[in-house]
């Protein structure tokens, strides 16, 4: 491919151009130096909160990803009507007008046939382009929406419980405030992730002023690497370690929030033998104690310093308990003992973590911040990826959660905090407000989301019609089983009126991004047709009928870089900031914007007034902003709409353009909303006794058992499949991890990412703990074979560490590339999803979350060179 | 310059923000990242390092170098003026830190695939044949900015500023935090101090 000409320099162009990085979901804000037609440097923009002017080394490569020779610069479409990895699909150039021709034609024949018969996938990293595809999708009249490995590796666990929990999408210690922080398989500040860049600054700063931060990981690596105290524990085990901690301090220590407890959370509810609420007979609404009054009453009817969070009652004859003293129950049985054999953490030392959080809480305490006094509770446990990324996500999550939860630290002074879950709009407009609010049994609603359900109130599960059965599995946010290699025998078990026949992805490879390669290119060949927007040629691409080349970044404009704001905006106090992304380059070849090619698609199909219809809904725009049904609208003028409706008139696009970011201040009653709203939340999960007891009542006659344990109200601790693996010889538990210079199996391709991470020790090698390796003769730098009982392998190269957990084999990010469309990341690093099934024996049964670690076999293959 | 290991958390914005400032070519590097390990299991820690030139004040390099290339410039800056360097490398073999390059020959980041726009604007300017490496972004530092590096790390894990001035910020970090030099045994009076994580 040739490369552009630099442009002559007839004016001369110098300019900063405020905009947003796509290197990672993080979306930093950026500026972008342009110099005769070319970008010569991006850095962080000083005006936005969001990375406050700084970014990490892969938002400050992004022009070695703009300017990469090998992205797609014309549509293609295959010539060779045979699938398979790695078989060359015979690409031919054509035009626009075919290819945009041949997509609709066939999205029309669906939408006629079946709407549903089409799955829409997109990918994470750029953030604003759920609006349009998600719009899409609605338009179109498919349910069937996928982020590819999003959530089923990243957080369907994390963003359900931290939705249920704290109103937004992502759980962070209050940097400002915190004093003890507890991580669970997180590198919040220390690597990826929500807000990555400015919680970098922000976790520098608390560390600076003593935080102290307990780090509970398998590896010894970013977070872990700058905490006071490293936790390494057995792959997978995080409930076991956090229930164990609960114990200690609600039981052997007595220390909990009483009057948290019995104002903002389930705790008083009564809990009858069914393990279900007692009902107010006429309003429905669950009981509670009244000490003052000796009786049982509507939870709305008593006073919640009236509410009784122990004791034995009677109701008309039934027995029963306040939740909380259930629960106080249910922990007795988490021993530190029985917890150092489940998770190899010391009991001495779970005693201690339990008693330090206990102590460190302050219950009782207030603050007084910008002159509004609040509950200070300095600590805050978190958890991510690592600990949710188990067939046992739900209660993994939770059980960390209810550390806070015990204490009170939950969005308020020095806790734990959802990224801003309550706004209280833009003052001059008042749009973008939104709080969380008291839904079905007085539990919390959040004001915000983002696509598939709220977390809570949870639908009622019916059989299926969506091919990802989460019409089922109500708890499920993305499914593995659009993918998974039962997926035919599941349609078949639940009647699913209807078969996938085409996809239409954006920047998704989902070759890699799930499981086994030979699962998931199964599930695609199934499709008749697939099209795919993107910036290379991929292992996905292989599978492809039509490929378009995207825009990047620097080549587009989107509207809304941060928001929502619970998804990548930083929590805690400081400035509300909206920011945009706007073009500094133009596209090289024939490369054209995915919003765009979507109106156009949109046009082609007929179902212009559908989408307008649902990017109104979408982008929730208001009169006179609103689009109309028939006009084919630019995506700028989209932007433009959003815009002015948000922030007025006068603050369009152009505004934006020249200004980069508005800003607004926090308020405390925003930021530590919790003492402020009139919301509950579940320390007892009741709706999820009630939800299993329904989607079995659907399953069980159908053949599929579902396993009761994992739908009980109260957390456990439940062994993933890799805990019951017994086959000699298969000794360590390989997981990932992701790397802080690469985004999924994007960022490999660029060269200063690549070189940067060949030249670390651990990006592109397979972390074996020194002494387990050396007592098998396997020695550093040895090329390795790993295989799982079920037969998948993937080579790597062996780092010897002292820094993991000696049943460990941590492998950096998603790396491992096998085909000639990135040809800087091929054949660089390790394939780690290889070794994952993806099927139902593999899933959560209630989240649908994939079991993300392995019992494997560490064959040596040949020394090193 | 100052930097402070407690701050730190090894996510290479040092050694890509300097490559993206400076179009340095492949391998070579005007500020890098190292990591190591500290400790047994499970008392152990993973250490990040980030290096550069240490500008020092008996800079071996300038000593060493047959042709006043490298050279002092004013307020300690340690530089090498490309049009006297003839590559001879004996200040690659004199500095104790390996922070010097070599740019043997004309090399893109992809390749066979040429050089890209930005590398035409960027790194198209460097010579071949010279020996390169950091000269705390001199031209930054005429237009009132901090070094790249400084001006960049998401963590503000680095400090610029003036030792000789002993009210300066790096001056009160150093005094204050007990700051050390790597291999003072090397007696090259280094002018990047560390702070301890």
């Amino acid at each position: 491919m040739s490369l552009l000409k630099k442009k002559p320099a007839a004016a001369a162009d110098d300019a900063w151009l405020a905009s947003s990085c796509a290197l990672c979901y993080g979306t930093c804000s950026i500026l972008a130096h342009r110099v005769d037609g070319t970008v010569i440097k991006i850095e962080g923009n000083p005006d936005s909160v969001v990375g406050k002017g700084k970014l990490c080394g892969k938002g400050v490569s992004g022009i070695m990803t703009h300017y990469d020779p090998h992205r797609l610069t014309k549509p293609l479409k295959r010539t060779n009507p045979v699938k398979g990895i790695g078989v060359d699909p015979g690409w031919k150039e054509i035009s626009w007008d075919e290819a945009l021709d041949t997509v609709a034609r066939e999205l029309k024949r669906i939408r006629d046939e079946d709407p549903r018969k089409l799955t829409v996938m997109r990918t994470t990293t750029v953030t604003a382009s759920r609006v349009p595809f998600q719009a899409f999708s609605a338009g179109f009249g498919t349910p069937n929406f996928s982020v590819a490995g999003g959530g089923l590796h990243c957080g369907n666990g994390a963003h359900l419980i931290s939705g249920i929990m704290h109103a937004s999408w992502s759980v962070v210690p209050d940097f400002e405030y915190c004093n003890y922080a507890v991580y669970f398989g997180a590198s919040k500040g220390h690597s990826a992730g929500h807000a990555s860049c400015s919680n970098m600054g922000l976790a520098a700063d608390a560390r600076a002023r003593g935080m102290r931060m307990v780090v509970v990981d398998p590896m010894c690596n970013f977070a872990a690497a700058k905490a006071t105290e490293w936790v390494p524990l057995r792959v997978g085990t995080d409930a076991a370690l956090a229930l164990a901690m609960c114990n200690v301090m609600v039981n052997e220590l007595g220390i909990f929030d009483a009057p948290y407890l019995k104002a903002k959370t389930n705790g008083p509810y009564l809990i009858g033998p069914d393990q279900l609420y007692l009902r107010d007979p006429a309003t429905k609404e669950p009981l509670v104690w009244d000490e003052k009054k000796g009786v049982a009453l509507p939870y709305t009817a008593v006073p919640a310093e009236d509410m009784a969070l122990e004791g034995n009652y009677q109701v008309d004859g039934v027995p029963c308990r306040p939740s909380f003293v259930i629960l106080k129950e249910h922990l007795r049985k988490f021993t530190p003992e029985q917890a150092e054999k489940i998770t190899t953490v010391p009991a001495a030392d779970i005693r201690r973590l339990g008693g330090e959080f206990g102590r460190e809480a302050r219950v009782g305490s207030t603050i007084v911040i910008d002159g509004v006094t609040v509950p200070y509770r300095p600590v805050a446990a978190i958890a991510f990826r690592g600990a949710q990324g188990h067939m046992n996500s739900v209660y993994n999550f939770l059980a960390v959660d209810l550390l806070n939860q015990m204490v009170g630290a939950a969005d308020v002074a020095g806790s734990c905090l959802g990224f801003n879950p309550a706004s209280h709009g833009f003052p001059e407009t008042g749009r973008l407000r939104y709080v969380p609010k008291a839904g079905p049994d007085g539990l919390m609603v959040t004001g915000m989301w983002m696509g598939y359900h709220y977390p809570y109130p949870i639908a009622e599960p019916r059989l299926p019609t969506n091919l990802g059965l989460q019409d089922l599995f109500v708890m499920g946010m993305t499914s593995p089983f659009l993918t998974s290699s039962d997926q035919e025998e599941l349609w078949q078990t639940f009647s699913v009126p209807y078969r996938p026949e085409a996809l239409l992805n954006f920047g998704c490879n989902i070759m890699m991004s799930v499981g086994t390669s030979q699962t998931v290119a199964e599930s695609l060949k199934k499709y008749k047709f697939i099209a795919s927007i993107d910036l290379y040629l991929t292992e996905f691409s292989d599978f492809c009928d039509i490929v378009l080349p995207d825009c990047d970044y620097l080549q587009s404009t989107d509207s809304r870089s941060n928001f929502p704001f619970i998804f990548n905006l930083p929590g805690g106090m400081g400035e509300w900031c909206w920011s945009i992304r706007q073009p500094a380059d133009q596209p090289q070849g024939e490369q054209r914007r995915h919003s765009e090619v979507l109106l156009d698609l949109a046009e082609r199909i007929g179902m212009t007034p559908d989408f307008n219809a649902a990017l109104n809904a979408s982008i929730n725009l208001a009169p006179p902003y609103r689009l109309a049904p028939d006009r084919r609208y630019s995506w700028d003028e989209v932007c433009d709409a959003e815009l002015k409706c948000n922030f007025g008139a006068e603050r369009g696009l152009d505004w934006f353009k020249q200004h980069g970011v508005i800003k607004w201040p926090k308020k405390p009653e925003e930021v530590y909303w919790r003492a402020f709203e009139d919301v509950r939340v579940p320390i007892y999960w009741e709706f999820l006794k009630v939800a299993g007891d329904k989607i079995a009542a659907i399953a069980e006659p159908r053949g599929v058992s579902i396993p009761r344990e994992y739908y009980e109200p109260l957390p456990d601790f439940l062994p993933c499949p890799s805990h019951q693996c017994e086959h000699k010889g298969f000794d360590y538990f390989a997981f990932y991890y992701r790397d802080i210079i690469h985004t999924n199996s994007f960022t490999m391709e660029n060269p200063w990412l690549d070189e940067a991470a060949r030249l670390d020790p651990y990006s592109y090698t397979v972390a074996i703990h020194k002494d387990t390796a050396l007592s098998r003769g396997l020695a550093h730098g040895d090329v390795v074979d790993i295989e799982t009982e079920g037969g998948r392998k993937v080579t790597g190269r062996l780092c010897l560490t002292e820094a993991i957990h000696p049943e460990g084999l941590g492998i950096a990010a998603l790396a491992g590339h096998w085909g000639d469309g990135m040809p800087i990341a091929k054949g660089k690093g390790v394939f780690f999803n290889e070794l994952l099934e993806v099927d139902w024996d593999h899933s959560s049964p209630v989240n649908q979350n994939l079991d993300l670690c392995v019992k494997v076999k560490v064959t040596k293959l040949g020394a090193k060179p | 310059m100052v930097i402070d290991l407690k701050r730190c958390i090894g996510c290479y914005g040092c050694q890509l923000s300097c490559k993206a400032e400076h179009g340095t070519p492949p391998g070579v590097f005007f500020a890098r990242l190292l990591k190591h390990e500290e400790g047994k299991y499970p008392s152990v820690r993973q250490m990040f390092l980030p290096v550069l030139c240490n500008h020092c004040t008996d800079a071996p390099c300038v000593d060493v170098c047959p042709t006043e290339a490298s050279h002092y410039c004013e307020g300690g800056i340690v530089d090498i003026d490309h049009d006297k360097c003839v590559g001879c490398r004996a200040c690659m073999m004199a500095c104790p830190y390996n922070n010097r390059y070599f740019n043997a020959e004309r090399n893109w980041y992809f390749g066979d695939a040429g050089p890209t726009p930005y590398e035409l604007a960027r790194s198209a300017r460097h010579d071949t044949g010279v020996v390169m490496k950091c000269n705390f972004c001199t031209p930054r530092l005429a237009e009132g900015k901090l070094p790249a590096c400084v001006a960049n790390c998401p963590t503000t894990a680095r400090t610029f500023g003036d030792l000789d001035d002993p009210n300066s910020t790096v001056s009160r970090l150093i005094k204050d935090r007990g700051g050390f030099t790597l291999h003072p045994e090397a007696g090259t009076s280094p002018n990047v101090y560390y702070l301890a994580p």
